[in-house]
C-alpha cells in the first residue's frame, strides 16, 4: 500500500462567473497508487485535474509537488514538472505514424537536421515495449482502433517521463474487453511506481481499478475512503445524497398493441435478419457490445442509413423510412449516442425544443414565437431543466440538462416511439435518475421505447425485454426480471451463452 | 446557503427560477452573461459611433447631409449584397459569385431594356429572374453534386461573369455608340432607382432598407430562417430533426440570387448603364460587411443588424478617406487591415466571454 504524498492540494478553489467549480478542496496522491476521483458531472473533477495540468489557474490554494510548493500554469510547465494528461479527446495526429505521434515534436534528428528514422522507431518500440504493447510504431494512428489510440496516447505522455498521469474518463469509449486492457497497463504502470490520478464517474470500474478514492459533489470534498472499506450504496450516496435503489424509478405499465413492429431488417454487412416488436407503453431494451450492430439498428430505424431488405410497421401501417424527416412524420424519435447531434449549441433552449415541429409552430412559414417560448418554459418545468434563463444557449448546459433539452424535442413532437441510444453517456447520476424518470413516464403515457445500452445495471433496471445483439443478429430475448448482468454479457459476448 | 444547494441537487427539486447552483451565483452569472452579450452584439455600433464621431471632428465635411446622403447611396449596394450573403453564411455557406450574379442579372436586364426594346417592368423581371435562376442553381450544385459551397459558387463566378460578356458583347449596356446609333438609353425609372431620391432620401438607399427588413424578418421570423440557423450552427442535428437541408439551402442561395439582381438593378440606375465586368469584388466587401457585424463565418450565429452596420462602416470608412486625401492605393491597404482587426478583435471577444 502506497504511503508517502507526492502530491498534496490543499485548499483548491477556483470560480467560473456564477459558480464556485472547487471549494477549499485538499487531495493528496501516493506514490505508485491509482486515486480516483468520483462524482457527478460538474462536481469539479475535471477542474481539478486542469488545474494540475496546467490548462486553468486556480484562484487561491496551494500545490505542492514531493513537499515543494508550485506554480503549475502552463500544460507545458506540468509536463516538466512530471505531471502528465491523457485527455478524453485523443490528440493525435491521424495521418501519422504511431512513432512520430509519440515523439511529437521531438524526434530524433541526424546532425543534417533530417529526421533519424532508424532511432525514431527504436526508441518507440521501447515506449510500446515498457507497456507491454506489441504493436509496430510504423503504422498510421488513423488506421487504429479507437481504444489502441489511447494506448498510444499513453505512451506519449508516459515517454515524456511523467511521474503523475491523470485519465480524464478513459474507458468512455471502449469496449469491455478493451477495458480490462487498459486496466492492465494501469496496473502494471501503477508497479513501475507511477501515481495515476482516474476521474470516473463509472462507480463500478472505479472499485475495480482504483486503490483510494476522492469523492466531489458541487465543488467541495465530500470524502477520501479506501476501496475496501467502501460499500457502493454508500459511495453512491456520497456522490449525490440519495440511494442505490431510487436510480431507476421504474414504474409498471401496461404493455398495449404494438407500436413499432420490424421484420426482417438487414442492413448490408452490419445488420442480418434482425425481427422484433416495441408495444405501447413498453420498455424494449438493446445489448450488445461495441460493433454489434446496436446502434447501426437506431440510426437504419430513423432513416440516417439504409436498409437492404426489411419491413417496418409504426401502428400497424407499413412504414418507408428514407430520412429522418420520413421517421420523424411517423412519429419516431431519436435520442443519439451522441447528445451534440441532437442540439444546436448555439441556440437557445426555445428553438432546440421546436426543432423538428416547426411547422406546429409556424403558420404560413412565420413562427409563432411565443407559443414556442411558452412551450419551450413547460417542458423547463416539466422536466426542470437547470438554466438561469430560456435564452440560455444549449452548449452552456450540463449533460444532463442537455439530454432533457433532446428529450423534449421528441415530447414537443409528441413521438409514438422514441429510441434512446446511451441515454447516460456522460451524465451524472442523478440527472441519470430523471432521465430514468421520465422514460417511465413517457412507457405510462403509452409511449414505445426502445433502449440501447451497454450499461447493464440501467437495462435490467429499466426494461421490460432485453434483446442481445451480436454480429448484427439477435442472438436471445431475455424478460429483464429473469436474468443477470452475467448472463447477458456471456450471451453478448458468445461465451456460453 | 450551501446547505439549500445541495438539498436542491440531492433531490432534485430545483424548480426552473431558483435553477443555478445558488441564487447568488444565478444573478451574478445573469449579469455577466447579458453584459457579455450586449458587448459581443454592441461591438460593432461602438466601433460605428467611435468612427463617425473621430470623422466628424476631422473633417468639416462628414457631417453635411450632402455627405452623408452620398454615403448611403453608395452603401445600399453593399447593404443588399451583405442582407443576402448574411443568410447563406448563417446557415455555414459562403457564396463568392455575388459579384458575378449581380453583373449577369444586370447585363441582362439592360440589354432587354435597351437592345430588346422591352418594356422597363418586364426587364426588372427578367434580370430577378435571372439572378435568381443563378442563385437556385448554385443551391442545386451544392446540394445535389455535393461540392463545398466554397467550390460551386467560384465556379458560377466564372460562368456568369462570361456569360455576361457574352450578352454584353463586352459593352457597356448602353455605351456611348449604341445610345447614338439605336437611339436606346435605359429607362427614365431605373434611372430614378439608382439615383433619384424621395423627400431628400435616396431611393437606392429606401431599397436597401427595404431589402434588410425583409432579411430581417426571414432570418428571425420565418421556418427558413430558423432552419439556416440549425444548418450552420449544427448540420447533423438539424438533419436528425428533420429539417430539410437541401430545400432550405437551395432556397437560401436562390434568395442571395434576387437580391443580387436586385442590386444590380440598383447599380445600372446609379452607373447609367451595365456592363459584365461591374461590382467585381462586390463578395469580399459582401463578406466582410458580414463578418464585421458580428457574424460568425462558420455558421449559425448572426444578425442582419449587424450586417448593416458592418456595411455602413465600411462605407463610412471609405467616404472618410476619401475626406482626408487619402490616395485611393492607400484606401485598398487600410481597408484589407481594418477587415483583418476587425475578425481578430472579434475571435479574441468571443473567447473572451464564450469560454467558461
Amino acid at each position: 500500500m502506497p504511503q508517502v504524498p507526492i502530491l498534496v492540494m490543499e485548499g483548491i478553489t477556483k470560480e467560473f462567473p456564477g459558480v464556485r467549480a472547487l471549494d477549499q478542496v485538499d487531495f493528496q496522491l501516493c506514490q505508485g497508487e491509482v486515486h480516483a476521483l468520483l462524482g457527478e458531472n460538474g462536481a469539479g473533477k475535471s477542474t481539478m485535474v486542469k488545474i494540475l495540468s496546467g490548462s486553468l489557474n486556480k484562484d487561491s490554494g496551494r500545490v505542492l509537488l514531493r513537499g515543494k510548493e508550485v506554480e503549475i500554469g502552463s500544460p507545458s510547465r506540468a509536463r516538466s514538472l512530471g505531471i502528465g494528461m491523457v485527455y478524453q479527446e485523443l490528440s493525435l495526429v491521424s495521418s501519422l505514424s504511431i512513432a512520430e505521434n509519440i515523439f511529437l515534436g521531438r524526434w530524433p534528428r541526424h546532425r543534417s537536421g533530417s529526421i533519424d528514422w532508424k532511432r525514431l522507431y527504436e526508441m518507440a518500440r521501447a515506449e510500446l515495449e515498457k507497456l507491454g504493447l506489441d504493436i509496430d510504431p510504423r503504422i498510421k494512428v488513423g488506421l487504429l482502433s479507437v481504444a489502441e489510440q489511447q494506448l498510444v496516447e499513453i505512451a506519449k505522455v508516459v515517454s515524456q517521463n511523467v511521474y503523475i498521469l491523470l485519465l480524464d474518463e478513459p474507458t468512455s469509449a471502449l469496449s469491455d474487453r478493451e477495458r480490462e486492457r487498459l486496466f492492465g497497463l494501469i496496473r502494471s504502470l501503477k508497479r513501475d511506481g507511477m501515481s495515476i490520478i482516474y476521474i470516473s464517474h463509472r462507480l463500478a470500474e472505479v472499485l475495480e481499478i482504483a486503490d483510494r478514492i476522492t469523492i466531489l459533489r458541487d465543488g467541495r470534498k465530500v470524502g477520501t475512503v479506501s476501496v475496501d472499506e467502501a460499500p457502493e450504496d454508500r459511495l453512491v450516496t456520497m456522490m449525490v445524497g440519495r440511494s442505490l435503489s431510487e436510480q431507476f424509478p421504474k414504474t409498471a405499465a401496461a404493455v398495449g398493441q404494438p407500436v413499432l413492429q420490424v421484420e426482417n431488417l438487414s442492413v448490408s454487412g452490419v445488420l442480418h435478419d434482425l425481427s422484433f416488436e416495441v408495444g405501447r407503453g413498453e420498455i424494449v431494451g438493446i445489448f450488445g457490445l461495441m460493433g454489434s450492430g446496436r446502434t447501426t439498428l437506431a440510426r437504419t430505424l430513423f432513416g440516417l442509413e439504409r436498409a437492404k431488405s426489411g419491413k417496418v410497421y409504426v401502428d400497424g401501417a407499413r412504414a418507408r423510412i428514407g430520412s429522418p424527416m420520413d421517421a420523424i412524420r411517423l412519429g419516431i424519435g431519436y435520442l443519439t449516442e451522441d447528445r451534440r447531434q441532437g442540439l444546436v449549441p448555439c441556440m437557445p433552449i426555445p428553438p432546440n425544443v421546436t426543432l423538428s415541429s416547426l411547422r406546429d409552430f409556424s403558420r404560413f412559414s412565420f413562427l409563432k414565437r411565443k407559443l414556442e417560448e411558452e412551450m419551450a418554459e413547460r417542458f423547463v418545468k416539466d422536466l426542470r431543466i437547470r438554466t438561469p434563463s430560456l435564452k440560455q444557449k444549449v452548449a452552456r448546459l450540463s449533460g444532463g440538462n442537455q439530454q432533457k433539452v433532446v428529450l423534449s424535442k421528441w415530447m414537443c413532437r409528441k413521438s409514438r416511439v422514441i429510441i434512446f441510444d446511451e441515454p447516460t453517456r456522460g451524465i451524472d447520476v442523478a440527472a441519470k435518475a430523471e432521465v430514468f424518470q421520465l422514460m417511465s413516464r413517457l412507457a405510462q403515457q403509452g409511449i414505445g421505447v426502445l433502449m440501447i445500452s451497454s450499461e447493464l445495471p440501467e437495462l435490467l433496471g429499466m426494461c421490460d425485454r432485453i434483446l442481445v445483439i451480436r454480429g448484427g443478429r439477435f442472438v436471445a430475448e431475455f424478460q429483464a426480471s429473469d436474468v443477470t448482468q452475467e448472463q447477458l454479457l456471456k450471451t453478448a459476448s458468445g461465451i456460453g451463452g | 446557503m450551501k446547505e439549500a444547494r445541495s438539498r436542491s441537487f440531492a433531490t432534485g427539486l430545483t424548480s426552473s427560477d431558483d435553477a443555478g447552483p445558488d441564487g447568488k451565483g444565478t444573478i451574478r452569472y445573469a449579469t455577466r452573461s447579458t453584459l457579455g452579450a450586449s458587448l459581443l452584439r454592441g461591438g460593432p455600433i461602438i466601433a460605428l459611433l467611435l468612427l463617425s464621431t473621430y470623422l466628424s471632428f476631422a473633417s468639416p465635411y462628414f457631417l453635411t447631409t450632402n455627405n452623408l446622403v452620398n454615403v448611403a447611396r453608395q452603401v445600399s449596394i453593399n447593404v443588399i449584397l451583405a442582407v443576402g450573403q448574411t443568410m447563406v453564411i448563417i446557415s455555414g455557406g459562403i457564396d463568392l459569385s455575388v459579384g458575378a450574379l449581380l453583373a449577369l442579372s444586370a447585363s441582362f436586364g439592360a440589354v432587354a431594356m435597351t437592345y430588346w426594346g422591352l418594356n422597363m417592368w418586364v426587364g426588372i423581371f427578367l434580370a430577378l429572374l435571372v439572378g435568381t435562376m443563378a442563385g437556385l442553381i448554385n443551391g442545386v450544385v451544392i446540394t445535389k453534386g455535393k461540392i463545398p459551397d466554397f467550390i460551386a459558387t467560384l465556379g458560377m463566378l466564372s460562368t456568369a461573369r462570361g456569360i455576361a460578356l457574352i450578352v454584353t458583347g463586352g459593352l457597356p449596356v448602353p455605351s456611348h455608340l449604341t445610345a447614338t446609333t439605336l437611339k436606346a438609353y435605359l429607362p427614365e425609372g431605373l434611372i430614378w432607382i439608382g439615383s433619384g431620391d424621395i423627400l431628400g432620401i435616396p431611393v437606392a438607399a429606401l431599397v436597401a432598407l427595404g431589402i434588410a427588413v425583409t432579411g430581417w424578418a426571414i432570418t428571425t421570423r420565418t421556418v427558413l430562417g430558423r432552419s439556416a440557423y440549425a444548418i450552420g450552427g449544427n448540420r447533423e442535428a438539424a438533419r436528425v430533426s428533420g429539417i430539410n437541408i437541401e430545400a432550405t439551402k437551395i432556397c437560401i442561395y436562390a434568395i442571395m440570387g434576387l437580391m443580387a439582381a436586385v442590386a444590380g438593378l440598383v447599380l445600372t440606375g446609379r452607373l447609367n448603364s451595365a456592363n459584365a465586368l461591374m461590382a467585381e469584388g462586390a463578395e469580399l466587401q459582401s463578406i466582410a460587411a458580414v463578418v464585421i457585424g458580428g457574424t460568425n463565418l462558420f455558421g449559425g450565429e448572426g444578425t442582419i443588424v449587424g450586417t448593416v452596420i458592418g456595411a455602413v462602416i465600411m462605407g463610412i470608412l471609405a467616404n472618410g478617406l476619401n475626406l482626408l486625401n487619402v490616395s485611393a492605393f492607400w484606401q485598398r491597404v487600410v481597408m484589407g487591415i481594418v477587415i483583418i482587426s476587425v475578425v481578430v478583435f472579434d475571435q479574441w471577444r468571443r473567447r473572451a466571454f464564450e469560454s467558461y
